[in-house]
C-alpha cells in the first residue's frame, strides 16, 4: 500500500504542484487547506507523514502540531519560508519531526519524507541492529568502536554519546536543544557553545574535510543533522 | 525731587532720526507704568498710530525710587511683549526721572504724540506736586498729548522691595558708627584745626558712606553729623544754643550740601551698577548667542543654554519641551524636587496659556520654581523653568527683561535646531526616495531577466511537448530550476537588505566556530561552486566568536557568490583567517581579473555593479556584507591580490570570555557518561 501524506498548506499553488509531484513517486496525498480541516482528516484518514505550512489561515501551527501531538505520533514536517529560524526552532521542540525551507526541491522532499517513514518503520523491524553503516562511517555499538573506512576512530565518551543521538535521528533535524537534553541532560539546554565545539572535534574526527562536512550536516541556526543515505 | 537726564543710551532702538523716512517725524510714543490698564493704553496707542500711519514706541522708564512688585513687573514685561506684537518697538529707559528720560527720548526719536495714563489723585496731592502728564506737557509743546482716564495709578515711591530688615539695621549701623568714628577723630583734631576744616572731615564721612550705602543711612548720616557738630563743636560747646547767629548759616550750608552730596553720590552709584549690570547682561547675551550658535545638537545645546542661565542667575534651572503627544517632559537640566506633580502642574500651565507663572507670580506663587513660556514665534515650544538658589532674592525688573531675552535666545536656538532637523529628514526622505527608485529600476531588471528565461523555458516545454527531444526537455527544466533559485537568493538579498537598513534586524550573537560558519556558506553554495577548488586555512585554535552566525554566513555566501561571479571557472577561492591583536581577521581571496583601481570602496555601495562582465545581481551583496560586518563592531575592505586576482577582508572583534575549545562540560558530563552507551541507541 502506498504511504499516505496529509499535505496541511493554504496556498493552492503550492498543493497543484505537489499534487503534480507527489503521486508520481508512489505517494497518496491527502490536502486541507485550513489548519481545522488539517486535524480532522489526520484524525479519519490517518496518514504516514503529514507536511505542514506553518502561514494556515485559521491558526498556528505550532498548534496544529501541539493538538495533533496529543494522540498521534505521526511525523510532521514543517514546511517554513526562510528567516524564520526561531518559529522552526519552536516547532521542532514542539514536536515536529522535521522542517523544509521554501523554496524546495521535489528532491529535497522525497529524500525528507522517505527519512521520516524510515525512522517509523525502523522503530518495529530494525531495533536490533547493532552494526551502524553510512558511506565510510560505521559504528559497532555492540564493542562501542567506530570506524572510518578500515580505520578505527577513539571518540570520547561525550562524542560518542553525541553521534549515536544523531546516528538515532538519522536524516532528520536535531534541535541544539534536543541535542544538549539527550546527550547531557535537562539541565544543560541552553549551553549552545559547548555542543558546537564537541560537533567541531567531533567533525574533526570523522570528516574528510571538516569545513565541508559530509556527515554532520550543520542545519543554520536550528541545530545538526546527521545525513540520510 | 531734581531729576537728571540719563537715559540709558544703548538700550535705545538703533533707527536714527535722520535715517527715517519722514513718517517718522510723527512718532508716537505710549508711556507705559506697572497698572493693569497699561494695556488698555498699549492698544490705543497702536491704534492711534496705525491710523496715522506712523511708527510707535512703548516706553517704560525704570528709576531708583521705583520698585514695582514682581506682579507690578510681570505686568510690564507683559505690556511689553503685547506691544511688541502689536507692532510697536519696545524700549526700557533708566533715568532718575521719568520725566527727563521720556523728554529726552521724545526729542531724540522726533515724537510727536504721546499717549499716556491720566493718574486720578487726591485734590489735596495735586496742590503739592505736580502730575507727569503736566509735567510733560509744560516742557514739550509742541507734541500731542493723549490722556487715557481710567485706572491708572501713582507709582508706589514706597513700596520699596521687602529687603531684609538686618540688612536695613546694619546699613543705618553702619552710618551711625561712621559719624561715631568721624566725630572721634574731629574731637582728637579739635585744638588743631578751625572750625570750617573740621566741617570738611564731617563732609568727607557722608561721602564715604554715600559711596558705600544707600541713600537713606547716608541721609542719616548728613543729618546726625550735622547735629552732632552743632552740639560738640559749635559754641556753645555740648549744647545746641549758637553762641552766633553765623553759626546758624554755617550749619545751614553744611546740611544743604551733605544732603546734596549723598543724593549725589548715591546715584552716580546707581548709574554707575546700572551701566555695569548692561555691561554684564550684553556681554552675557553675546556669549549666549556665541555658544548657542556653535552648538549643532538639541543634546549639546541644551545644558549650554541651562549652564549659562543657572550661573547668571545662580539658580537650578530646567528646560521642558513637549513630546510628540504634546506632554511635558523635562528635556534637560536639574532634575525636580520631590513635588514633581504640583511643579509639572505649573509648567503645563505656562506652556499652556504661555505666561509667566509660579514663584513670585501671582499665577500658582506656591511652586518653588519660576516658570516661563519659550517662544521663538507665535508657537510655544517649552518652558524653562529657574528655581532661585536664595528663595527670598526676588527678580528684578532689569533682571526679569534679561531673562526674557536670554529665553527667546535659548528658543531660537532650539527653533532653528528644529527647522535643521526638519531639513535633514527632509534630505533623508529624499535619498531615500532616490535609493528607492534605484532599487526600483535594478531590481526590475534584475527580476525580470530569470522571469524572462523561466517563462520562456516553460512555454518552450508546453509547446514542444511532442517536438522536443529528453535532453533538450532536461536542459531546459534545468534551467528553470537554475532562474528560480536564482531568484530565491535575490529576493533573499533584497530583504535582508532592507531589513539591515530598517535597523530591524537584530543581532542574534551567540558563540560559534568560524570553522562551521563557513562550512554552512559553502554548503548552500554547493551548485555553483562545482568543481572550483576552494581552499580553506584556518588556525585549528581560532577561538569562538560571538556572532549572528545566520548574518556572518551571509557575509560568506556574498562573498563567495561574488567571487563566482567575476572571476573565470576553475579559478580557485581562498578562505583565510588569522588572529591578531583582539581582532580576527578573515579573508575571500580570487584569482581573478582584481578589481578596477580606484573601485576598492566603491564596490560595497549600494547597486555599484563592476564592469560588464554579463555577470547578474542588483550590486547588493557587497553592501550587505559591510552593514552585517559593521553591525558586528568589525570593518570590511577590498583589494588586489599581488599576484593577480581581489581579496576581501573584514575583521571581527574577539570578546572577552570565549568559551574555550579544549574545555567541556565536566560538571555536565558526570551522572550521564555512566550510562550504558546502547542506552542511546
Amino acid at each position: 500500500m502506498n504511504p499516505r501524506v496529509l499535505l496541511i498548506e493554504d496556498d493552492p499553488r503550492i498543493r497543484r504542484f505537489l499534487r503534480a509531484s507527489l503521486p508520481t513517486q508512489g505517494y497518496e496525498l491527502l490536502e486541507a487547506g485550513t489548519g481545522h480541516e488539517g486535524l480532522s482528516l489526520a484524525a479519519s484518514q490517518v496518514p504516514d507523514i503529514i507536511l505542514l505550512d506553518l502561514g494556515l489561515p485559521d491558526m498556528e501551527g505550532i498548534e496544529v502540531i501541539r493538538r495533533l501531538r496529543e494522540w498521534s505520533q505521526t511525523p510532521i514536517i514543517i514546511l517554513s519560508a526562510r528567516g524564520q529560524e526561531r518559529d522552526k526552532v519552536v516547532n521542532l521542540d514542539a514536536g515536529a519531526d522535521d522542517y523544509l525551507t521554501k523554496p524546495f526541491g521535489v528532491g529535497e522532499l522525497l529524500a525528507r519524507i522517505r527519512a521520516a517513514l524510515r525512522r517509523t518503520g525502523a522503530g518495529e523491524e530494525d531495533k536490533g541492529a547493532d552494526i551502524f553503516t553510512l558511506d565510510k562511517l560505521r559504528v559497532d555499538f555492540d564493542r562501542r568502536q567506530v570506524f572510518r573506512g578500515e580505520v578505527e576512530i577513539h571518540l570520547t565518551p561525550i562524542e560518542y554519546k553525541l553521534l549515536s543521538v544523531l546516528i538515532r535521528h538519522q536524516g532528520k533535524v536535531v534541535t541544539h536543544r534536543q541535542l544538549l537534553k539527550e546527550v547531557w541532560g535537562p539541565s544543560s539546554m541552553e549551553q549552545h557553545p559547548y555542543l558546537r565545539i564537541f560537533i567541531l572535534n567531533l567533525r574533526r574526527k570523522l570528516e574528510d574535510d571538516p569545513t565541508r562536512p559530509h556527515y554532520l550536516i550543520t542545519e543554520p541556526g536550528v541545530g545538526y543533522r546527521l545525513r540520510g543515505e | 525731587m531734581d531729576n537728571q537726564p540719563s537715559a540709558d543710551a544703548a538700550r535705545r532702538p538703533s533707527p536714527r532720526p535722520e535715517a527715517q523716512p519722514p513718517e517718522a517725524h510723527g512718532r508716537l510714543l505710549a508711556c507705559l507704568d506697572s497698572s493693569p490698564a497699561a494695556g488698555q493704553l498699549v492698544r490705543t496707542a497702536a491704534r492711534l498710530a496705525e491710523a496715522a500711519r506712523v511708527e510707535w514706541f512703548a516706553v517704560y522708564v525704570e528709576t531708583p525710587d521705583d520698585h514695582p512688585t514682581l506682579e507690578g513687573q510681570e505686568r510690564i514685561a507683559k505690556t511689553l511683549r503685547l506691544a511688541a506684537q502689536l507692532g510697536g518697538q519696545t524700549v526700557m529707559l533708566s533715568g532718575f526721572s521719568r520725566r527727563d528720560a521720556i523728554l529726552d527720548f521724545v526729542r531724540e526719536q522726533g515724537v510727536a504724540k504721546i499717549v499716556l495714563g491720566q493718574v486720578s489723585r487726591p485734590v489735596w496731592r495735586r496742590w503739592f506736586s505736580v502730575s507727569l502728564a503736566d509735567q510733560l506737557r509744560r516742557r514739550a509743546k509742541d507734541v500731542d498729548f493723549y490722556l487715557m482716564a481710567a485706572g491708572f495709578q501713582e507709582p508706589h515711591p514706597r513700596s520699596v522691595p521687602r529687603r531684609d530688615a538686618w540688612l536695613l539695621v546694619r546699613d543705618y549701623g553702619l552710618a551711625a558708627t561712621g559719624v561715631g568714628l568721624c566725630t572721634g577723630l574731629a574731637m582728637i583734631l579739635f585744638p588743631y584745626l578751625a572750625l570750617t576744616n573740621l566741617v570738611m572731615i564731617y563732609l568727607l564721612t557722608v561721602v564715604l558712606i554715600a559711596a558705600v550705602l544707600d541713600q537713606g543711612p547716608s541721609i542719616l548720616a548728613s543729618l546726625v553729623g550735622v547735629a552732632v557738630f552743632a552740639y560738640c563743636f559749635v559754641p556753645q560747646y555740648y549744647s545746641f544754643s549758637l553762641a552766633n547767629t553765623e553759626y546758624a548759616i554755617t550749619l545751614a550750608v553744611m546740611l544743604i550740601v551733605s544732603i546734596l552730596i549723598s543724593r549725589l553720590t548715591s546715584r552716580i552709584r546707581y548709574q554707575a551698577s546700572a551701566a555695569s549690570q548692561q555691561e554684564r547682561q550684553t556681554a552675557a547675551l553675546y556669549d549666549m548667542s556665541r555658544n548657542l550658535t556653535t552648538k549643532l545638537s538639541l543634546a549639546e545645546l541644551l545644558p549650554e543654554a541651562i549652564e549659562q542661565i543657572s550661573r547668571t542667575f545662580d539658580s537650578q534651572v530646567a528646560i521642558l519641551m513637549p513630546d510628540g503627544a504634546g506632554k511635558l517632559h523635562l528635556s534637560a537640566g536639574k532634575a525636580f524636587p520631590d513635588d514633581y506633580g504640583s511643579e509639572m502642574l505649573v509648567a503645563n500651565w505656562v506652556y499652556r496659556y504661555g505666561h509667566f507663572a509660579g514663584l513670585g507670580t501671582k499665577t500658582l506663587p506656591k511652586a518653588r520654581g519660576f516658570y516661563l513660556p519659550l517662544r521663538p514665534s507665535q508657537e510655544l515650544i517649552g518652558v524653562l523653568r529657574l528655581e532661585p538658589a536664595h528663595p527670598h532674592k526676588m527678580i528684578a525688573l532689569r533682571s526679569l527683561r534679561f531673562l526674557e531675552a536670554l529665553a527667546s535666545q535659548v528658543a531660537l536656538a532650539i527653533e532653528r535646531e528644529h527647522l535643521h532637523q526638519q531639513t535633514h529628514q527632509t534630505q533623508v526622505q529624499i535619498e531615500a526616495e532616490r535609493l528607492r527608485n534605484a532599487l526600483l529600476s535594478s531590481v526590475s531588471h534584475d527580476l525580470r531577466t530569470p522571469l524572462t528565461v523561466i517563462a520562456g523555458s516553460a512555454s518552450s516545454l508546453l509547446e514542444g511537448e511532442n517536438s522536443l527531444d529528453s535532453s533538450t526537455k532536461a536542459e531546459l527544466t534545468q534551467t528553470i530550476y537554475d532562474e528560480a533559485n536564482r531568484l530565491d537568493r535575490l529576493v533573499h538579498n533584497l530583504l535582508e537588505m532592507s531589513r539591515l537598513q530598517s535597523g530591524q534586524t537584530k543581532l542574534n550573537r551567540e558563540w560559534h566556530v568560524m570553522e562551521e560558519v563557513v562550512g554552512c556558506a559553502l554548503a548552500q553554495l554547493e551548485p555553483q561552486l562545482q568543481d572550483r577548488p576552494v581552499v580553506i586555512q584556518l588556525p585549528a585554535d581560532l577561538p569562538l566568536v560571538r556572532i549572528d552566525a545566520l548574518l556572518m554566513e551571509r557575509v560568506f555566501i556574498n562573498l563567495l557568490e561574488n567571487a563566482i561571479k567575476y572571476t573565470p571557472e576553475q579559478t580557485p577561492v581562498t578562505i583565510s583567517g588569522w588572529i591578531t591583536q583582539q581582532e580576527l581577521l578573515l579573508e575571500v581571496a580570487d584569482r581573478g581579473p582584481g578589481l578596477v583601481p580606484g573601485d576598492e570602496e566603491l564596490v560595497f555601495e549600494k547597486f555599484y555593479q563592476a564592469g560588464s562582465g554579463g555577470a547578474r545581481g542588483v550590486g547588493l551583496g557587497l553592501t550587505i556584507c559591510r552593514s552585517i560586518i559593521e553591525a558586528h563592531g568589525g570593518h570590511i575592505w577590498a583589494a588586489n591580490r599581488p599576484g593577480g586576482g581581489a581579496t576581501f577582508r573584514f575583521t571581527l572583534p574577539l570578546d572577552e570570555g570565549a568559551p574555550l575549545l579544549d574545555k567541556t562540560l565536566p560538571e555536565l558530563q558526570k551522572g550521564h557518561l555512566d550510562e550504558s552507551p546502547r542506552a542511546a541507541h
